[in-house]
């Protein structure tokens, strides 16, 4: 049997091994887990408990801390899995591996892809974990019933693709581990300056100016409608808007700065 | 029919480093061509363009018939690699790597199955097949990166020091792997090394590259009988040397040598290393040891670069 003149590889078949890979990779070594679960954990307990009594003041909507801050922890913890695509394609390039990816006859966007599909599948883990805490120890509740469930797994994976996409254009101009610093300075100012932990009209100054406009807070807002009261589409919209234009963007970004590695 | 890899005027520079300067390669279907260097010459960088990873700063290159550079999809679908450095995942177990290797090169799954099989057992690691690769030797590594340059059949195979910190039995055993793979398949091959002895006995044709050159090119066996007479060593103590080196260049051009130790081609073959064990005897210079060799490549790479490959100095 003959091997040679194989059909080009799809890049459908391309990317979900990709995300096998990723995965395996992962059960082998768990440490490159454990953090993005534990720490957005840890946050819906922490905030959650220290700032019971936020919800008091104007704009929370809310009478319990926990509804407010899952979405927070959520996010955070789908930003962290982002990171992850960063840290799988910073790797390859240190110890070669990527070479082996870029001398096959594959399309630069299904290694990506790749990656990105790897991030964004690992999100659902801690997403579901807060959600557990959340519900199971925290008593959260969902006034925006299974909708509500629906927003905050898609601008979850949303997010972890966005973060995972933004952190590959990093890895791919400066080729090591090392720069995955870079993303996660971006990846902090991009979520800390929106209304991540604080409702807009809470927000003064050159703070609140950056919230309204960061695209984060849209899809944070998306994330956090049904802790808040019912899913609708006018919190819905800006949120897909906000996280089409920032995956298309990121895309392009990636790709961009992937020719820093290819010829 | 076009050659398999075909190079003009190939350069690449990092700055203000040239690391490939100039070069031209031509390699035939089916052969072994072995491109020799010390570290730092050039050999991987020139490699890297071949094989799509890095792009000329000038010259032009075909491999398999496309361009390098304009055509580097329609190459990487004809070329097999192992580069220098395993370029292997060390979470992931030997059959993983391989069926992954086929998913990219579009093997369906049932082929990919039967294709990952065969090369295991081909280079010798069907046991081993389900262990993580960080488990593996040094020699199973090379082996498996082997097998994964191989899944799709390709036309040309680079490798790029395969046997680079083996033992010699490893050594040894991925030499004959290659060699029953351009015999029996009839793959082009283009093997990269620093050792001289792994040039001799796989390459049908060298190039010696130095400093980004190419400073010899031809088989292995033209290149030795174009350096001409067998090399005469004699040890001698340090005092003696310029005494011994004024005796024996009567007898023949000097080459280069480590140490406290002269060499010369010696002009009139093998019967003349009695002359001159003579003459030193008649001016009182007692010599500790004597080799007489007849021309290897590294006497090629010391008569191009006027330096040893193996350790020498000139």
């Amino acid at each position: 049997m003959s091997y040679k003149n194989a059909a080009d590889a799809s890049s459908v078949a391309v990317v979900y091994a990709g995300i096998l890979r990723g995965f395996s990779r992962m059960r082998r070594l768990p440490s490159l887990m454990i953090p993005s679960i534990l720490m957005p954990v840890f946050f819906v307990i922490a905030f959650s408990g220290s700032f019971a009594s936020i919800v008091e003041l104007d704009g929370y909507e809310t009478d319990k801390a926990v509804n407010w801050m899952t979405a927070w922890a959520v996010m955070q913890g789908a930003a962290f899995s982002g990171m992850g695509a960063g840290g799988l394609a910073a790797t390859d390039l240190e110890n070669g591996f990527f070479d082996r990816l870029r001398v096959a006859p594959i399309r630069p966007m299904a290694i990506i892809g790749g990656l990105v599909g790897y991030c964004v599948c690992r999100a659902l883990i801690p997403i579901t974990a807060v959600l557990i805490v959340a519900f199971g120890v925290l008593h959260a509740e969902m006034p925006g019933g299974v909708l509500g469930f629906v927003m905050v797994y898609l601008s979850g994976i949303g997010m972890a693709a966005v973060m995972g996409l933004f952190v590959l254009g990093i890895v791919f101009t400066f080729r090591t581990l090392k720069s995955l610093a870079i993303g996660q300075i971006f990846m902090f100012s991009a979520m800390f300056l929106s209304v991540g932990q604080a409702p807009i009209q809470a927000i003064d100054g050159w703070l609140h100016s950056v919230a309204a406009i960061n695209p984060v807070t849209n899809v944070i807002r998306m994330c956090r409608q049904g802790f808040l009261g019912e899913v609708t589409w006018s919190m819905t919209q800006p949120g897909l808007i906000a996280l089409a234009g920032m995956v298309v963007g990121t895309s392009i970004w990636a790709r961009i700065r992937y020719k820093k590695v290819d010829i | 029919m076009e050659n398999p890899i075909e190079a003009v005027d190939l350069s690449r520079a990092f700055g203000e480093i040239q690391a490939v300067d100039s070069i031209n390669l031509s390699v035939s279907h089916g052969e072994v061509f072995g491109f020799l260097g010390p570290n730092g010459a050039g050999k991987s960088t020139a490699v890297r363009m071949l094989t799509t990873l890095l792009k000329p700063t000038s010259g032009s290159a075909c491999v398999a018939g496309f361009d390098v550079v304009k055509k580097a999809p329609s190459v990487r679908k004809r070329i097999g690699v192992a580069l220098q450095d395993a370029a292997i995942d060390p979470l992931m177990t030997g059959n993983e790597l391989l069926r992954l290797q086929c998913v990219l090169h579009g093997l369906p799954k049932r082929s990919g199955e039967k294709r990952c099989k065969e090369l295991l057992e081909r280079v010798g690691l069907t046991l081993a097949g389900d262990r993580r690769v960080g488990a593996y030797s040094g020699g199973m590594r090379r082996r498996l990166d082997l097998a994964l340059s191989l899944v799709h059949e390709p036309e040309v195979l680079f490798l790029d020091e395969p046997t680079t910190g083996l033992d010699p039995t490893s050594r040894m055993a991925l030499w004959e792997e290659v060699r029953s793979l351009n015999q029996e398949l009839g793959t082009t091959v283009f093997l990269t090394t620093q050792y001289l002895e792994e040039a001799d006995q796989l390459a049908e044709r060298i190039a010696i590259i130095d400093n980004g050159k190419i400073v010899r090119e031809g088989s292995p066996i033209s290149l030795k009988s174009a350096v001409g007479a067998p090399t005469l060593r004699i040890d001698v103590s340090e005092d003696s040397l310029e005494a011994a080196r004024i005796v024996m260049t009567r007898f023949g051009e000097e080459r280069p040598a480590r140490r406290n130790r002269i060499a010369i081609g010696l002009d009139r073959g093998t019967p003349g290393i009695t002359d001159v064990m003579k003459a030193l005897e008649e001016d009182g210079l007692e010599v500790h040891h004597v080799e007489l060799d007849e021309p290897s490549l590294d006497d090629v790479f010391a008569d191009a670069t006027g330096r040893r490959l193996e350790g020498g100095q000139a």
